[in-house]
């Protein structure tokens, strides 16, 4: 680059053309003037005269100047101008670029890779070797340090990954061959990582640090699991985006189905935060597969969609004529105020609710409503049957013949704590670590009073998913078709256990809600009970959807701390769950002392080339106006 | 654009409105043998009766008038008025260059042309002469005016550059009036002129140009072209031709006038640039002399 004064030029010898203009300017200037013509009827006594002094008219100088600058704009432009080029950040030693390659770096990533060719290109220039550490979490071993042109094919080859940018752990292991007098071009994707303080102290101690922040704010969005599921986007800038929900409509194809507004943001320490309700009817709502940021190709910016996202239908059938004052008593009352902060509750008859097709079909100390075919066809399609114990049951002579029970049921029932029995009102014993409510805690003051028994069969160990302390079974579960059946053998309301006024009994509800239909879990609590999970689709550094590559499954540990190398964002599966692993999270802004930080704006100076052409071209329309005038005469004369 | 044949009649009518009626001069009808137009003038004539005249030897019995002769002893022959009938013909160049103009302040050759024709031919008319467009019938009256104006509009101008007036139109005893800028080959008018002098026909050359023919105001690189584009000349010094230019422009004119002198006519210049009225008297003194 040549550099006269703050103008720089990349192809100076170019301007050598400048020397033709003043034979350019003889050449016009020199050129005889095209002649009027005029129409003249006296043309008959011309015929035959000779000009006397012939006179070479001059193109006018004006003319000739507008021309000559606009092929001086011309060769100037061509030349390569650059305005107060950047001078050479990075210095002359060997050149190590630290390319930070999680999600945050994918929106711009072709500038990025555009920026370490810049660099290796003048490296290479300079016949330094150089080295490229890609902070995905791949790299391992001691960084080699090559001649930099055969860095380049790999460089162009990166894509960033779908998990958090992560550095080696060891910055000296991995220097070990690092030469002195580092010149380090940091590319980063302007967030906080873990080691990255460590890297930047043990970077500056070898050379000179050059950073390179990212261009516009990173952004990444999370799910807030509760009740109500919302969204949190977060944003190093100050800009709202909307979060555009994705998924099937009704002939099936991918499309955008809601927009979903943020609320009030909060800034923390650079970041500002927005929650984002999902404010949706359930059935568009169970359709939704992802969640994007708009406007924002990143996998951090991707939420995808698993069971813990969708809103269980949950239809509830009892006997609900007690009085007001007896509202206290129903079995009703209970699993409604159970259910309702988490599920869409339907409330009637059997056959209505069935016709609205629940996820989840409650039947509270029901006794005969079972023989309905509609409901064993409902079930075996895959319906979960949650049935109650109760009085009406334990009465019924015909219990051992009632349909859709998990278990054979003994009648009569058992009064364990009543004033006429001899024993104490049970507790429940701890959860089976392997059944649907694994990991809930059982408050000690719960105890059942009565419960309806099972008859003994081989099968009713398998069947119990809980138990009261002495053994006999709390709850039953039996497969139908592609259903469930699940029988509490206590009520739904007080009266004959404290169950139905616990905590625990809001947990269990919730637990075998979820499980409904597709049988998944709350992902987090399970995963300790599902060994492997094994990807089903996976999301590239940019928030695309692809089909995984490498199918090894990821073990449940690994899973449970969130996307990694070898693990990416995506959907997993895992026996009958589906959980989605997503790489948005809280994100912190990096700050980087002592080190030099290239702003994007002086990096290639300002650019005058197009402005010269333009101007060119401007000239050569005026020089097209000039002559036209200038050919008025003659037009007059025609016409 | 060349006006509508309503227009011209109005401005000739305002150009000849300040002229005194017009008579062709009668040198020429004294020796005519039947008086032309002029006859009107007496009471009692008609125009195809001119008189009775005693008969005398070599008169055919079918020549004499017998209800004259009855009333008398001798017998009558009645005269006819004479074939060669005393009009005027008034030609102009539908030349392609007579459509030149060279500013927008003054009509083109043609117009002023057409506009000094037509006004001639009211002011004769309004003598009682009989006028017409060379090559066709002359007739009295005022709607002959009309006539003649209508056909000097329709006349479509020519490709060519040059155009001559209709030799075979002569007839003895006319007035002929061509109006040209004799700028073209001037050997078919020096032609006309003498088979018009042998035809003991009469006239008038009105040489209309415009004032940059006269003038000749151009300098620089020139292409000169004629108004059909068949002739071009290139110059890089306009300027400098101008002095041969207006040296071979007055030697055609002293070509014409003495040709027209000769032949007992009239050359008479007009200038584009100059009112028609200066043209249209001069015209007058001429034809009345």
């Amino acid at each position: 680059m040549l550099l006269i004064g703050p103008l720089g030029f990349l192809t100076p010898w170019i301007l050598a053309a400048l020397a033709a203009l003043p034979v350019l300017w003889l050449i016009l200037r020199a050129m005889p003037p095209s002649p009027k013509l005029v129409r003249f009827p006296g043309t008959r006594l011309l015929l035959g005269l000779r000009d006397p002094h012939p006179v070479a008219r001059h193109t006018p100088w004006w003319l000739l100047l507008l021309r000559v600058l606009a092929i001086a704009a011309l060769i100037l432009g061509f030349a390569g101008p650059v305005w107060k080029p950047a001078p050479d950040q990075v210095g002359q030693g060997p050149l190590l670029i630290v390319m930070d390659a999680g999600w945050a770096a994918a929106p711009d990533w072709p500038q990025r890779q555009a920026r370490a060719l810049r660099a290796l290109d003048r490296a290479a220039a300079a016949g330094q070797p150089a080295a490229l550490l890609v902070a995905d979490g791949r790299a391992e071993g001691v960084l080699p340090f090559l001649p930099a042109t055969e860095l380049a094919a790999q460089l162009r080859a990166l894509r960033p990954a779908a998990w958090e940018t992560r550095y080696p752990p060891d910055p000296q292991a991995v220097l070990a061959e690092a030469p002195a007098g580092l010149s380090v071009l940091w590319l980063s994707d302007g967030l906080d990582h873990p080691g990255r303080a460590e890297w930047l102290a043990a970077l500056s101690g070898r050379g000179n640090v050059t950073v390179v922040p990212p261009e516009g704010p990173r952004q990444a969005l999370e799910l807030v699991p509760g009740d109500q599921p919302a969204l949190r986007m977060r944003s190093t800038g100050t800009a709202v985006a909307e979060v555009l929900a994705i998924g099937l409509d009704p002939q099936g194809t991918p499309r955008e189905l809601a927009r979903l507004k943020p609320g009030e943001g909060s800034a923390d320490a650079g970041v500002t935060s927005w929650p984002v309700p999902i404010d949706l009817p359930s059935e568009l709502r169970n359709r939704i597969t992802r969640f994007e940021i708009e406007g924002h190709a990143s996998a951090g910016a991707v939420m995808l969609a698993d069971d813990s996202l969708r809103r269980r239908k949950v239809a509830l059938v009892g006997d609900d004529r007690a009085s007001e004052g007896q509202r206290l008593l129903s079995p009703l009352h209970y699993l409604r105020r159970a259910l309702a902060p988490s599920t869409d509750l339907i409330e009637g008859g059997l056959g209505d609710v069935l016709q609205a097709s629940p996820d989840v079909v409650v039947l509270a100390d029901q006794f005969g409503l079972a023989d309905e075919p509609a409901l064993r066809e409902w079930v075996e399609g895959g319906g979960l049957l949650i049935r109650f114990a109760g009085p009406r049951m334990a009465a019924s002579e015909r219990l051992a013949e009632e349909p859709l029970l998990p278990v054979r049921l003994r009648a009569g029932g058992r009064d364990i704590g009543g004033a006429l029995a001899w024993g104490e009102p049970r507790g429940i014993s701890a959860f089976a670590p392997d059944g649907p409510f694994a990991g809930l805690l059982v408050p000690d003051d719960t105890t059942v009073r009565a419960q309806l028994l099972a008859e003994p069969a081989p099968d009713l160990a398998d069947r119990s998913i809980a138990r009261l302390s002495d053994g006999t079974p709390l709850v039953t579960r039996a497969a139908l078709g592609q259903g469930q059946l699940v029988l509490f053998h206590t009520t739904a309301n007080a009266e004959w256990s404290n169950l139905a006024i616990s905590g625990l009994f809001v947990e269990m509800l919730d637990r075998l809600v979820r499980s409904a239909r597709v049988g998944a879990g709350a992902p987090e609590a399970d995963r300790a009970e599902q060994p492997f999970w094994l990807p089903e689709l996976v999301l590239d550094g940019f928030g695309r959807t692809t089909e995984p590559q490498d199918t090894a499954p990821v073990a449940a540990a690994d899973f449970a701390r969130g996307p990694a190398p070898g693990a990416p964002a995506g959907l997993y599966r895992g026996g009958e769950r589906v959980a989605a692993l997503n790489a948005g999270g809280p994100i912190a802004t990096a700050d980087w002392p002592g080190a030099h930080i290239e702003r994007g704006a002086q990096a290639p100076g300002f650019d005058l080339r197009g402005w010269l052409i333009a101007l060119a071209a401007a000239l050569l329309a005026l020089d097209a106006l000039g002559s036209a005038w200038l050919a008025r005469g003659r037009q007059r004369a025609m016409a | 654009m060349r006006p509508s044949a309503d227009q011209l009649r109005a401005r000739a009518e305002a150009a000849s409105a300040a002229l005194p009626a017009l008579m062709l001069s009668a040198e020429r009808l004294a020796a005519a043998l039947v008086p032309g137009a002029h006859g009107q003038r007496r009471a009692g004539m008609g125009e195809d009766f001119w008189q009775y005249r005693p008969a005398t030897t070599g008169d055919t019995a079918r020549s004499i008038d017998w209800r004259r002769s009855a009333r008398s002893d001798a017998q009558f022959v009645r005269d006819r008025e004479a074939q060669v009938a005393q009009s005027a013909a008034i030609w102009v160049s539908a030349a392609a260059g007579m459509d030149y103009t060279g500013g927008t302040d003054r009509p083109g050759k043609r117009d002023r042309a057409d506009l000094l024709a037509l006004a001639l031919a009211m002011a004769l008319l309004a003598g009682g002469e009989r006028v017409a467009l060379a090559g066709q019938p002359p007739r009295p009256g005022r709607l002959q005016a009309e006539r003649m104006a209508q056909a000097l509009v329709a006349r479509p101008a020519l490709d060519r550059d040059e155009d001559a007036p209709p030799a075979e139109a002569l007839r003895p005893g006319q007035r002929v009036i061509l109006f040209d800028d004799f700028l073209g080959d001037p050997q078919p008018v020096l032609d006309y002129l003498s088979r018009a002098a042998g035809l003991g026909v009469q006239g008038v050359l009105m040489q209309v140009l415009d004032p940059d023919e006269d003038g000749f105001p151009w300098r620089g690189a020139v292409l000169f072209r004629s108004a059909s584009g068949a002739l071009r000349h290139d110059t890089r010094d306009a300027a400098g031709l101008r002095t041969a230019y207006l040296a071979r422009l007055a030697e055609r004119r002293e070509v014409l006038s003495r040709a027209a002198a000769t032949a007992g006519w009239h050359f008479g210049m007009h200038d584009t640039g100059a009112p028609p009225s200066q043209a249209l008297l001069w015209l007058w003194s001429v034809l009345e002399g």
